[in-house]
Parts: structure tokens; C-alpha cells; sequence
């Protein structure tokens, strides 16, 4: 038998640097503010990461296979007004109107996919085109006011705390799980991976390039769709302009967390340090007093900084074959 | 034993000739050089033999059975596997992932089929150790050399248990101790009983591990000899033209 030095890879240099910087991030916010540290804000920031991350791991696959999604925050408010309309107008029941949600979502993920696979339209461009049009239509339909329901149950279910944490956060923990099951031990995972890594030889052995771009990208709008309806849950009623910027913090948080852009490469837990990184930058600077408008600016040059980092360490060494 | 035969094949795109009657048969077990200059048609013949395109006229023969591929897919489940230049390989993978892709090997847990990456990594070194080759099932495809790849490629063949393979430049654009490497390999196949079509621009490698050497120019087939009555000269004027015909 062969002999085999263990080593470490990128990928996981990458994942422990992120640690730390998370480590100390959250120690730079920690002992130079009052509140950083209490059980409140801990919860506050596990909430904000828990909506960004449900849509990050699908978007890793995303980015993995070479495409983009940027609709994703226009999708989550779009979602929710269409989950609160069905009910308040048209007096859907709850789970029936989340039934139709989550199905819309799934169709507009085909919709690009297959845009993207038969039409070969730019997954950048189709979803620029959503973008625009789901927060235009939101903003149209609700004439940019709330839509709002009052069932407290579901907003205790979904808007709530279980077990001491924000329920999102134990639903985006489970789709961590999920996902990092998928990608590490699956045949979908793996092909995902082949998909990102040389499209022309996954197709020459075989692999549907082509279905497998449709789920990943189902895959987002479909966790878009989920995230507008626990928005909704949260504040008990569906915003035409909840999820601004979304796409900029979801985005952001997989390539810090060591997805390349180019695709071929990133993985679940990556992602996972990297939605909490961004969190608790984005909530460190609130404590530190920097205008929102510059806490903006502020998070655009850390995650830059990130980013070159980042390909720095993986793009050149990981960059495949380019097709499609 | 005749495992492949071509019976007059012919391939018209438009008006252009790009195969033009050509009559080739491979041995059960032999290793057949293919060579030509660029548009002499090897791609195009390599091609119809592996389903790729239909030929427009003519017969191929598979293990004594009429056979039309209209599809890679026709072909592959006979047993002709094609290892293509560029290898097809996924870089950001392991050898072994690559090796076993959209055939791996799985286990169950509970209601769950996961891959079963360490009978992966387990097979993958047994055939890396029967082609006599080092590379580790374990790294990732971007760490490896030419030679290393050249493996992985066949290392695939030999799982779909192929019958015959179509090497497709199978020593271009890799170092001379890569080379060395790539030819103990087709060696080693050949030994195994593999019947093999190289398809190379490189004279000294085909004559190094080929039994019979074909050419052909400008779709036709001009030599179909025993390598041990030809030489790298007479192939050289054969391909230019210099010769009509041996």
C-alpha cells in the first residue's frame, strides 16, 4: 500500500484562519464595548445570522457550480408579501399559503435554471432582472406598506425562542447540517463539486450539468421563500422592503468563508464561520457607535479585505479548466 | 481474434471528405498506432468508433456484432472507452472521487445512501498498484502531474471493466519522465489482455508500444503495417505524402 502524509489542505488553513478571526473579532467587540457580550446581544446576533445563513449554504452550491443568485433579498420580501397577501386577502390558511410560497420559490430557482441551461442566459443577468422586478412588484402590490397578520401562534412558533435560542437559529443550524451532510457524503454533493470544477468533463462522463445547475439554483430561491415566511413570522407581517442588501451579506459571507467566486471550491462550514463573522461585524460596529451609513462602508472594506485573502489563498492554486 | 473491424467508413461533412472507405481492424490484445498529420482524419475516425458522430457510409464490427452507436453513452456500454486529451478530469476532486465519478460506490445508514469514500480510497489504490503507478487516491487531481492524470484516466477504464480504449494523445504536453511513466502504463493495459487504439503526433512513442502502425491522409487510410516492417522515416513520408501508399 501506498504511503500518505497528512497534510493540511487550503481549504482548511482558510476555515482555521477564519476561526480566529472570528475569535478575535468577537474579543475586539467584546472588551471594548459594555454589551457585546450579554446573553441579549448573543441572541440578536445568532438571529440576523441565522436569516443570512439559511440562504448562504444553498448559495455556497451555487457558487460552487459557477453561477450566481443576487436576487435573494428581493425574493425573501417578494415571499413575504405573497405569504402575508394570501392570507390577509384572499384568507388562505397559514400552512396552505406557505405550501404556495415555498412552491413559487422552487419555480422561479427552475425558472433561472433553465434560463441559464437552455437559453444560456447569464445566471448574473436573470436574477439582475429579478432583482429589480420582485422588489418593484412587492413595492407595487403593497404600495410599499406592511401587509399585516396577527396569528400569534405562528409568530410564537417561527418568530420565537426554543430551547433558548431564536427558532431560526435552530432551523438554520438543522439546513447546516443538511447541507454540509449533502455536500460531504452524497452523490449530489459530489457532483456539484465536478459540476464547479470542469463542467465539460462532468458532462463528458456523464453527469446532467444541466439538472444539477437547475437544483442548485432551486435551491436558493427556495430557501429565499422560507426566510420571507419566518421575516413574516418575526414581525407578523409581509414588508416589501425587508431583505435589502440581503444579497450583499449572503454573497459576502460565502466568499469569506472560502468559496471562490470562480467556483470549484467552498465548503458548508466555511460558510457557517462566515455568516457568523459577518454578523458580528455587522453588529459590533452598531455597538461601537459607527453610523449606519458608514458601518456600510466599513463592513464593504473588511469583506473586500476578506476576499483577497481569500483568493489569495485558494482561486489561483483551485481555478479548474474554464468552460461554460 | 478481431475484437473492432471498420468496414468501409465514410464521413461526409457537406462536401468535405473527412474519412473517405476506410477498412481498419483491431486484434483482441494488440495495440494499434494510429497517426496522420492535422485534418487527416484520426479525430473524426476516433470519433465514429466512439460514438461521438455517425458515420455516413460503411460498417463497424464489435466483437463479431454488427454495432451503431448514435450516442458516447452506445458505446461505453459495449465496452469502448475513450481517455481524451484533456483527460476529463475534475481537478478540485480526489483521484479516487474522480476515478469512481457517477459510479461511486455507496453504502447504507438507516433510510441514507452515502458514499463509502474509504472503499473508495481502498479500490482506487489497488488499481493504482496493478498499473504500477504512485499516484495516492486521497489527493486532490490539481496536485497532480501528467503522468499522474494519464493513471487516473486509466485507472477509470479499468473499473467499467472496457473491453478496448482509445488513447487520444495520450503523451502530449507532459515531461519525458512523465512520458516514460504513461507508456509503462499502455504497456502494462497491453499485457492485461487491452486492446488499444493510440491516436499520437509523437513517432518515437508509438513505435515504442505500438504492434501495428496506421495512417492516414486526407481521410484515407495510405498504411496498415506491422511496426516491425515500417520505420519512423517511412511513417514520416506516408503522413507527408512523399510516399503514396505502403
Amino acid at each position: 500500500m501506498q504511503k500518505e502524509k497528512p497534510k493540511i489542505s487550503v481549504s482548511n488553513i482558510h476555515e482555521l484562519g477564519l476561526l480566529v478571526a472570528c475569535i478575535i473579532v468577537l474579543c475586539v467587540f467584546g472588551f471594548s464595548t459594555d454589551y457585546f457580550f450579554s446573553q441579549r446581544n448573543f441572541m440578536s446576533i445568532l438571529r440576523s445570522a441565522s436569516y443570512v445563513g439559511l440562504v448562504a449554504f444553498p448559495m455556497t452550491f451555487v457558487l460552487i457550480s459557477r453561477e450566481i443568485d443576487i436576487s435573494v433579498g428581493p425574493s425573501v420580501a417578494w415571499s413575504g408579501v405573497l405569504f402575508a397577501g394570501l392570507i390577509k386577502w384572499y384568507g388562505i390558511s397559514y400552512p396552505l399559503a406557505a405550501v404556495i410560497v415555498l412552491l413559487w420559490g422552487i419555480l422561479l430557482g427552475y425558472f433561472v435554471g433553465i434560463a441559464r441551461t437552455k437559453l444560456l442566459i447569464p445566471t448574473f443577468i436573470t436574477t439582475l432582472a429579478l432583482w429589480s422586478a420582485l422588489r418593484g412588484f412587492s413595492l407595487w402590490i403593497t404600495d410599499g406598506m406592511p401587509v399585516l397578520i396577527s396569528d400569534k401562534t405562528f409568530r410564537y412558533v417561527f418568530g420565537g425562542d426554543l430551547l433558548g435560542l431564536p427558532t431560526v437559529t435552530w432551523i438554520m443550524f438543522a439546513t447546516f447540517i443538511l447541507f454540509w451532510f449533502v455536500s460531504s457524503f452524497t452523490v449530489l454533493g459530489t457532483n456539484i463539486y465536478a459540476v464547479g470544477g470542469n463542467p465539460k468533463a462532468a458532462r463528458s462522463i456523464g453527469i446532467n450539468v444541466d439538472s444539477i445547475k437547475i437544483i442548485t439554483l432551486a435551491g436558493t430561491s427556495f430557501f429565499s421563500a422560507i426566510v420571507g415566511i419566518l421575516y413574516v413570522a418575526r414581525v407578523s407581517s409581509g414588508n416589501s422592503t425587508v431583505g435589502e442588501g440581503m444579497e450583499f451579506d449572503v454573497i459576502a459571507a460565502v466568499v469569506v468563508g472560502g468559496t471562490a467566486l470562480g467556483g470549484a471550491v467552498g465548503r458548508m462550514t466555511g460558510t457557517l464561520l462566515g455568516v457568523l463573522f459577518i454578523a458580528m461585524i455587522g453588529n459590533g460596529l452598531i455597538h461601537w457607535g459607527i453610523d449606519p451609513d458608514l458601518n456600510k462602508v466599513v463592513r464593504g472594506i473588511i469583506i473586500f479585505l476578506a476576499v483577497v485573502i481569500n483568493s489569495n489563498l485558494s482561486l489561483k492554486k483551485h481555478a479548474g479548466p474554464k468552460e461554460d | 481474434m478481431e475484437i473492432l473491424k471498420l468496414n468501409n467508413i465514410s464521413k461526409y461533412f457537406g462536401a468535405i471528405v473527412a474519412l473517405d472507405k476506410v477498412n481498419l481492424s483491431l486484434n483482441q490484445g494488440e495495440v494499434l498506432g494510429l497517426m496522420g498529420d492535422n485534418g487527416a482524419g484520426k479525430s473524426t475516425l476516433i470519433k465514429i468508433i466512439a460514438g461521438n458522430f455517425k458515420q455516413t457510409e460503411g460498417q463497424i464490427t464489435f466483437e463479431n456484432e454488427k454495432v451503431e452507436f448514435s450516442k458516447p453513452m452506445d458505446a461505453r456500454n459495449k465496452g469502448i472507452e475513450v481517455v481524451y486529451q484533456d483527460l476529463a478530469l475534475c481537478d478540485n476532486l480526489t483521484a479516487a472521487s474522480n476515478i469512481f465519478l457517477t459510479r461511486e460506490i455507496k453504502k447504507r445508514i438507516g433510510p441514507l445512501s452515502i458514499i463509502n469514500f474509504n472503499k473508495m480510497f481502498e479500490r482506487a489504490g489497488h488499481i493504482f498498484n496493478e498499473l504500477k503507478s504512485e499516484t495516492l487516491p486521497r489527493e486532490l487531481v490539481k496536485m497532480m502531474s501528467g503522468g499522474q492524470r494519464q493513471a487516473i484516466a486509466l485507472a477509470r477504464t479499468k473499473l467499467t471493466k472496457a473491453k478496448m480504449i482509445l488513447l487520444d494523445e495520450p503523451t502530449a504536453a507532459i515531461s519525458v519522465r512523465q512520458v516514460a511513466e504513461v507508456l509503462d502504463l499502455i504497456r502494462h493495459m497491453k499485457n492485461e489482455g487491452m486492446s488499444i487504439i493510440i491516436v499520437s503526433h509523437r513517432m518515437p512513442d508509438i513505435f515504442a508500444v505500438s504492434d501495428r502502425i496506421a495512417v492516414l491522409r486526407r481521410g484515407r487510410l495510405v498504411a496498415n503495417k506491422n511496426i516491425k516492417n515500417s520505420s519512423p522515416e517511412e511513417v514520416t513520408a506516408l503522413i507527408t505524402g512523399a510516399i503514396e501508399e505502403a
